[in-house]
């Protein structure tokens, strides 16, 4: 009788877990920001004065939630560009990881200024978008009223839609670090270049 | 404005001939399509971040120091309200007749409850703001691309956006208080309130690997989005990929 209860929890774990698995390959980029933002904003909501005693704990959060939305591979290979040639996959993993994690902690620290999710506006998909590559558009609403647009890039990979760039005020977040980062990869070499921005010597700009 | 246009072009020519002096490092070019006068650009910007140093930033960064939050957004405030009839005119221009309207509606509103345009009552209502002038209705109207020129102490430019930033002294009422009444304090107090309210960006560009780029990078990518309001074409991400 007991062997049987546990077997039928670990199977409707195990059901839950691959659809929910399922669920996430197949929803679309709007949807994603969607349930990321509600999500990242009732976790803030309901433990805001943990994560303002402890930031770090928000920045966990954080990085949970985003890191497996994001194609970094991809996203460190269009900073590096033509930079990129001859590294190896080891280094182009920690050079995506160095970066990532600069730009996650700068995310969830902006966080706490936030009330509620309703303060953004995921905007419906518009414009011609193709299968493989998509942009969502979201308006933060700012204290004074205004708003600052932030879109999201999207693409197509193997495991659903994932994001690869961000765009303040149409300011691309690859395109100006890539050509702040890509000279320095050029002349000093990846490593260094890895290890600087881990030690925080390099600011990413949003 | 052939006045002030010439003044700038002779400050040009004198300031090449002061830096043509200056050693300088053989610049290839970082983005020969868009930036191919980047050597001569380059000192430009020198010479700009040297007057920022030595006087704008300091300025700044004193009014900044005495003047409380509250008055000196409401100062901005009263600036911002005054560019709406190169916004008006330009949105006309463009053939833009909701932003025309919701301009002039905006104006109004911040014009009298907002006590002259110095609390912006319309941003609290929803009233969005847009920004239109007449480097843009050039780009809406076929401009699309123009090199990069940076002017001694105006900054980031377009070709095209100079042109533009030149009629504008014709419907902006601080070059025409300028132009008709010699009053050169609106001017003034505009450029310093701005300079103040970029304050926090400094950080960011002092730390950066070349502050030239960033700034030339983070201007032609806003302009884009203020040509296109706000949707721009995404940039050719494919493109950057196949240099690796």
């Amino acid at each position: 009788m007991k062997t049987i209860r546990i077997a039928s929890v670990i199977s409707f774990i195990l059901l839950t877990a691959v659809a929910w698995a399922h669920a996430a390959d197949e929803r679309d980029p709007v949807t994603i920001v969607q349930d990321t933002n509600s999500h990242i904003f009732q976790t803030l909501e309901n433990r805001r004065e943990e994560f303002a005693a402890d930031p770090e704990q928000l920045r966990a959060v954080v990085r949970e939630d985003l890191l497996p939305l994001i194609d970094l591979r991809y996203s460190a290979r269009l900073i590096l560009g033509k930079a990129g040639r001859g590294v190896s996959p080891e280094q182009l993993e920690a050079f995506s990881e160095a970066m990532s994690s600069v730009l996650i902690n700068r995310y969830a620290d902006g966080l706490l200024q936030f009330r509620s999710d309703e303060q953004v506006e995921v905007l419906p998909m518009k414009g011609k978008n193709n299968e493989k590559l998509t942009r969502v558009r979201t308006r933060i609403r700012l204290e004074n009223g205004g708003f600052a647009p932030v879109d999201y890039a999207f693409r197509m990979t193997e495991e659903g839609w994932k994001a690869f760039d961000v765009t303040v005020e149409g300011i691309s977040y690859v395109i100006t670090f890539r050509n702040q980062i890509a000279p320095r990869v050029e002349t000093e070499g990846i490593d260094k270049v890895t290890a600087d921005i881990t030690a925080g010597n390099v600011r990413i700009d949003d | 404005m052939r006045g002030r246009l010439w003044r700038s072009a002779a400050a040009v020519l004198v300031l090449s001939m002061l830096l043509g002096g200056c050693s300088s490092r053989q610049v290839t070019l970082t983005d020969p399509e868009r930036d191919p006068w980047e050597a001569y650009n380059r000192k430009i910007h020198a010479f700009n971040t040297g007057f920022d140093n030595a006087i704008f930033r300091p300025v700044a960064k004193g009014y900044d120091a005495i003047m409380p939050d509250a008055p000196q957004r409401g100062v901005r405030n009263f600036f911002r309200n005054l560019a709406f009839p190169v916004t008006l005119l330009n949105s006309l221009l463009q053939g833009n007749m909701e932003r025309a309207f919701t301009s002039t509606g905006r104006f109004m509103m911040n014009s009298t409850i907002g006590l002259l345009g110095f609390f912006d009552v319309a941003t609290k209502v929803g009233i969005p703001r847009y920004n239109e002038d007449f480097g843009q209705t050039l780009a809406v109207w076929g401009w699309k691309e123009s090199r990069y020129l940076v002017m001694p102490f105006l900054g980031p430019y377009t070709a095209r956006d100079l042109l533009g930033r030149s009629f504008y002294g014709y419907f902006h009422p601080i070059s025409y208080a300028m132009r008709e009444h010699d009053l050169y304090w609106p001017l003034v107090t505009d450029l310093i309130t701005l300079r103040a309210e970029l304050l926090p960006l400094q950080p960011d560009i002092d730390a950066a690997n070349d502050p030239y780029v960033l700034i030339r990078d983070v201007y032609l990518q806003n302009r884009q989005f203020e040509i296109y309001n706000g949707d721009p074409p995404a940039p050719d991400y494919e493109a950057l990929l196949e240099e690796y």
